[in-house]
């Protein structure tokens, strides 16, 4: 079966300019050869700390953005070629409280996307009904946005990007900044949207959501997918091995390449804590990399050194932190 | 073309609401009148008619709807923007000139309030009730002038959209229009190689269009058909601009980028 | 002492900087020319023809009153602009609980701004002058230059009251563009004083850029500056009345603030 939605080796670079009088200009990598596959009815998550590139991969998939490079397809179409064709068939909803007509009722504002939308007149009636019944905001939909909580506002984007009926949906981290209860909520209701048979892409940097919600995850960083599977698999890929921590007094930049030299250390992080550091190494399974650690410490004031078992925060850190910048 | 009348008819009703609960738009609309019909009242005290009165109240009116034009058409996609709208209106299956139009013109329709309150203020100022010579014309005018309005706020809108500041820009136009169009200075003070350019500007027929019908002189119907014509060609032209910029947009990632 | 003098001047010099950044990190000669002198020269043409289809026909009485309004906008709206860009960017809780002196901290966001302004009215009465063919004497330049300040001086004044008012309502845009408009109608800008109804030539006396314009004219008619000099006094002490009353407001009205909760009205 063809995929649903589909990225091919997209690349994208923003041109800045800076300076007031010599406009001197930069250019940024936020996308540096992004690909993967989404099935039909499946939900896919883009997991990355903010700047990765998650948002710049999305809005070259809705076509806001072209990209600079690499190709990409929805329903078999072609994003750039096909952009109208596919602006019909997917929904688009962001996080945060931007994005809506304050001065206008949830209502309007919904009755103003349905018609750019080309909602069916007739229909556009129920159809909002049955949204503000779907997100919970039936009973406050004649009252203006401005009066709404992040929670609110997120519920009627939601409801807003599901106008057409869409059958991709992409949520560019949808439960930014809501309050726990809200964002369980709003969790609650793109897994039903799975269950609709929707196929949604989804990027979040909370790893917890990635893990409920998916099917798949790729991990993104520094613009590539670092690491792409089940959450099962990537817990998998960590459970095993092994995480030495070693509190440390001022550790130089070349103490830490010398650990990472060590065979079979896949990870080194260093972290602060209180007045010390804490060098965090990992290691793939059947290594257990105490003993050299500490040997290449030398001349490094060591504290506490312990031993754990790695967790998935282990993982994602190491995957964010350790992608190599440019390739 | 039904959808584009609905999309065109219904989005400037919403954002004719939108627009019309802030206050500062509002109270451009009505105090841009206000001001400059006092001020014109102040000046002419020399030798005043009623034909001038009349002239004047309408002229502020316009004046007051191109001067909301101009701040706030003009700037329509930067406003959009920074209320992170615009890119979910690239993002609709609606061909975007389509969703712009819509704003401008709602803009240009709240000179409504403009016009009223030039009309009233000027009956209890100059103490001269305003007599409408033909009213069925009156009231015909004032559609055609408002899309001149529109028209020329949605071409600015395109043509100034790369600016950073494109409200400025627009203001740059406030004056030279208001001058251009006869809306309180009458044409000929001008110099005389100044009136060929405002025929090209679509209010100038506008203007005389509502003057005509106001005082009777003349007939209104062929200031109606330029000004209908002329707001034609501002839109193929907005709407060709705005084609480019979408693309190169699109092309430079600068969509949510100031 | 010295130590707090030294902080208020930092205050003000880093505020300056900043919006001196704001104001100059787009514009460029083409953007200063097209963006701060067309408009004005515009402004000025459009009074000049109005007074000239009016009947008043006097050119010299437009450009003055209309190229020293170029000067004046800036200190009037610069502060008030600042307090409403600072509430949309939610840092006007920040600047209001530092310890800062206010003066400081307002008026340092003001100086290049008006300073701008005063370059801009000089360019207007020139421009404007070469387009409706008034004739400037030479030697009347430095003195107008002088009168400019002064009158940039006492509109900052104002602007501090309008400040102020921005500290305690959120559509300060609202009130600034209701400051300029009654100045163009009442303060002597573009309608000549004895026609205006007496009890608003009256209030016209108690304006900043009244005295300023009426200097200036004097001055454009061959003037020497001490001539003028009761008027620059006048309008001297006009800007530093509005300046008192506009300090005692920020201070009265951000206290009212902070017990209405009215800071953050975004």
């Amino acid at each position: 079966m063809a995929p649903v939605i589909e990225a091919l080796d997209l690349h994208r670079t923003y041109k800045t300019t800076t300076g007031t009088f010599r406009r001197r200009s930069l250019e940024v990598e936020a996308v540096r050869g992004v690909s993967f596959e989404i099935g039909e009815g499946e939900l896919f998550g883009l997991l990355g700390p903010n700047g990765a590139g998650k948002t710049t991969t999305i809005k070259m998939l809705i076509t806001l953005l072209i990209p600079t490079a690499g190709s990409a397809r929805v329903l078999g179409r072609d994003v750039v070629d096909h952009a109208m064709w596919v602006r019909q068939r997917i929904g688009y909803v962001f996080g945060g409280d931007r994005g809506l007509y304050e001065r206008l009722s949830a209502w309007d504002n919904l009755r103003y996307f349905a018609e750019l939308y080309g909602v069916e007149p007739r229909r556009q009636k129920a159809r909002l009904e049955e949204l503000l019944d779907l997100v919970g905001l039936r009973g406050r939909e004649r009252e203006r946005v401005e009066g709404y909580s992040r929670g609110m506002r997120q519920r009627l984007h939601i409801a807003r990007g599901l106008l057409h009926d869409p059958p991709v949906l992409f949520l560019d981290e949808p439960t930014l900044g809501v309050d726990p209860v809200g964002a369980r909520e709003l969790r609650a209701m793109i897994s039903s949207l799975k269950d609709a048979g929707k196929t949604v892409l989804l990027t979040t940097h909370y790893m917890f959501e990635a893990d409920t919600l998916c099917d798949r995850i790729a991990v993104v960083a520094r613009g590539r997918i670092v690491a792409e599977g089940t959450p099962r698999e990537l817990k998998a890929s960590v459970a095993s091995g092994s995480v030495v921590e070693v509190e440390v007094y001022g550790i130089e930049d070349d103490a830490v390449e010398r650990l990472r030299s060590i065979e079979g250390v896949t990870a080194v992080t260093v972290e602060p804590r209180d007045h010390a550091q804490v060098v965090i190494v990992q290691a793939a399974p059947g290594h257990e990399p105490a003993q050299e650690v500490l040997a290449r410490l030398d001349g490094v004031s060591v504290g506490r050194v312990s031993s754990r078992e790695p967790t998935l925060e282990d993982a994602y850190v190491a995957l964010v932190t350790d992608a190599p910048a440019t390739q | 073309m039904r959808r584009a009348l609905r999309a065109v008819v219904l989005g400037g009703a919403l954002h004719f609401k939108q627009e019309s609960r802030n206050p500062f738009f509002l109270w451009i609309v009505i105090c841009t009148p206000l001001v400059y019909a006092t001020m014109a009242y102040f000046l002419f005290r020399g030798g005043q008619d009623d034909a001038t009165l009349v002239t004047a109240s309408l002229g502020s009116a316009l004046m007051g709807i191109w001067s909301l034009t101009t701040t706030a058409a003009a700037s329509t996609l930067g406003r959009q923007r920074r209320v992170g709208i615009l890119e979910l209106l690239v993002a609709a299956p609606t061909p975007f000139w389509l969703t712009i139009v819509p704003i401008t013109l709602a803009l240009a329709a709240l000179g409504v309030y403009s016009l009223a309150t030039g009309l009233i203020y000027v009956t209890v100022l100059f103490g001269v009730p305003v007599t409408i010579a033909n009213p069925f014309a009156f009231c015909v005018s004032v559609l055609p002038m408002i899309l001149s309005m529109g028209m020329l706020g949605f071409l600015f809108c395109a043509a100034f959209v790369r600016f950073r500041s494109s409200w400025m820009v627009g203001n740059l136009f406030e004056f030279p229009v208001w001058t251009l169009s006869g809306m309180l200075i009458p044409i000929a003070v001008l110099p005389v190689w100044v009136e060929p350019i405002s025929w090209f500007v679509a209010p100038t027929w506008g203007m005389s269009a509502l003057r005509e019908a106001a005082l009777g002189n003349a007939s209104p119907w062929d200031d109606i058909g330029m000004c209908i014509a002329l707001s034609v060609v501002y839109a193929a032209a907005g709407g060709a601009l705005l084609r480019v910029f979408l693309r190169s947009a699109l092309r430079r990632g600068t969509l949510a980028l100031s | 002492m010295i130590r707090a003098v030294e902080r208020r001047l930092r205050v003000f010099a880093f505020g300056g900087l900043l919006s001196y950044r704001a104001l100059f990190g787009w514009v460029n000669p083409y953007v200063f020319i097209g963006v701060m002198v067309i408009p004005d020269l515009t402004q000025i043409v459009f009074f000049a023809y109005l007074g000239r289809a009016t009947g008043i026909g006097d050119d010299t009485f437009f450009l003055v009153g209309n190229a020293l309004v170029a000067a004046a906008i800036p200190g009037l709206f610069g502060m008030a602009d600042t307090i409403s860009d600072e509430r949309r960017t939610h840092t006007l809780s920040l600047l209001v609980v530092s310890p800062a002196s206010r003066l400081s901290l307002f008026l340092g966001r003001a100086l290049p701004i008006a300073l701008n302004g005063v370059a801009v009215s000089v360019i207007a009465f020139a421009g404007g002058s070469l387009i409706l063919g008034v004739k400037i004497p030479l030697t009347a330049i430095p003195a107008l230059v002088v009168v400019i300040a002064v009158t940039a001086f006492a509109c900052t004044g104002l602007g501090l009251v309008n400040a102020s008012i921005g500290l305690r309502q959120r559509e300060s845009a609202t009130i600034s563009n209701l400051i300029f408009y009654f100045l163009l109608l009442a303060a002597g800008v573009n309608v000549p004083l004895a026609l205006l109804p007496d009890w608003l030539a009256t209030i016209a006396q108690g304006l900043p850029v009244t005295h300023g314009a009426e200097a200036a004219r004097e001055l454009v008619a061959g003037a020497r500056l001490a001539d003028v000099a009761g008027l620059l006094g006048a309008e001297l002490l006009i800007g530093a009345a509005y300046a008192l009353v506009g300090l005692a407001a920020i201070r009265a009205f951000e206290l009212q603030a902070r017990r209405g909760a009215s800071l953050e009205l975004a």
